[in-house]
This record gives C-alpha cells, sequence and structure tokens, in this order.
C-alpha cells in the first residue's frame, strides 16, 4: 500500500476530500483487540462512534481502494438509513468504477435502497437483473435471484 | 500544499474530527515491522 496505492495521487486526492485517514499499528491495544485485527492490512470504515460498516484485508490497487471506500462509506449511510447519500456512492461507484470489484455490490445496494427508500419493490428486480445481464453466476446474483420474481 | 495522505494517528483524534467534518473514517491498520 505504502509503495503504489497511498503515492497515488487520485488516492490522496479522493482521501483527504472525502474520508478521515486514521493509520494505526497492528499490534497497537486495545484497539486491535477492540476490532479483532488478524492480517494486515485490515482497512475499515467508521463512523464518528467508531462503529464499523466495511471491512477488506489485503492489498488493493489505487482503483479498487476508491471505490471501497465509496462501498464503505454507502454502506455506513445505509446503516443509518440515509439512502439517498448511501444512493450517491453507489452510483459513484457504478458509474466511474465500473470495472472494480466493489460493483457488484453496489448495484445489489443500489436495488435495496431504492426499495427502502420508496417501498417500491422493483428496484430490486431491476438489481437482480442488472447482475444477471452482466455479472452471471457471481456472489451477488445469487442474493439478488429471488428477486427475479418480483411482479 | 503538502501532498499525500493526511494521516491521523490518534483514534480519539479522529473520532473528533469524524464529528466535526461530517466525514467518516478510513482506519488502516498496518503491519509495523
Amino acid at each position: 500500500m505504502d509503495a503504489v496505492t497511498y503515492p497515488n495521487e487520485k488516492v490522496y486526492d479522493f482521501m483527504n476530500k472525502y474520508v478521515i485517514s486514521l493509520r494505526v499499528p497492528a499490534d497497537q491495544e486495545p484497539l486491535s483487540t477492540d476490532f479483532n485485527v488478524q492480517w494486515t492490512p485490515a482497512l475499515l470504515i467508521l463512523d464518528h462512534n467508531g462503529q464499523e460498516h466495511h471491512r477488506t484485508v489485503g492489498f488493493m490497487t489505487g482503483e479498487e481502494l476508491i471505490a471501497s471506500i465509496l462501498l464503505g462509506t454507502g454502506n455506513a449511510y445505509f446503516n443509518n438509513s440515509q439512502f439517498q447519500e448511501a444512493l450517491a456512492c453507489y452510483d459513484s461507484i457504478i458509474n466511474q468504477h465500473p470495472d472494480s470489484d466493489s460493483v457488484q455490490e453496489a448495484i445489489f445496494q443500489t436495488g435495496v435502497s431504492r426499495y427502502k427508500s420508496t417501498n417500491d419493490p422493483i428496484p430490486l428486480k431491476e438489481a437482480y437483473q442488472k447482475l444477471n445481464d452482466e455479472y452471471p453466476g457471481s456472489q451477488w446474483a445469487k442474493r439478488a435471484y429471488p428477486y427475479r420474481l418480483i411482479q | 500544499m503538502e501532498q499525500g495522505i493526511h494521516w491521523e494517528t490518534d483514534f480519539n483524534n479522529a473520532l473528533e474530527r469524524s464529528k466535526a467534518e461530517g466525514k467518516f473514517i478510513f482506519l488502516d491498520f498496518f503491519n509495523p515491522q
């Protein structure tokens, strides 16, 4: 991360603008135990209460890291029922980082967020259709599989 | 302006800044060795 990802101008511009970046050694107590850190790099998204909303473990490229942070912040908004803010994060992944590993979950979460903010179940079916068309057989297409039956 | 990520190294400072600035925290537990 230090050699490749963090020196990337797009990465540090994004991080300085959108998140508070915090770095601690993996053996620093009590944080290591509190967050059950078993391997590095462990990359977490927390809210202002220190509540964890997203975690990845292992190296990421700059593009993957930006998309992952967007996914984590989107999920943090989602967990706080701030669906419009969550949707803005997911839209950024889908439109600006379409080749990232985060895009499938962003499509799934878009369907769920739109459903929860409107009570209209059609976005769930649309999420399934998009996942099945673009990522057939993927983990997230499988998770959305029941939504194909929505009328 | 200095280039690179503006890292916090203190957990409580990060929480305070998160509240004040309305941003989430990206926490990197790194290998110290």
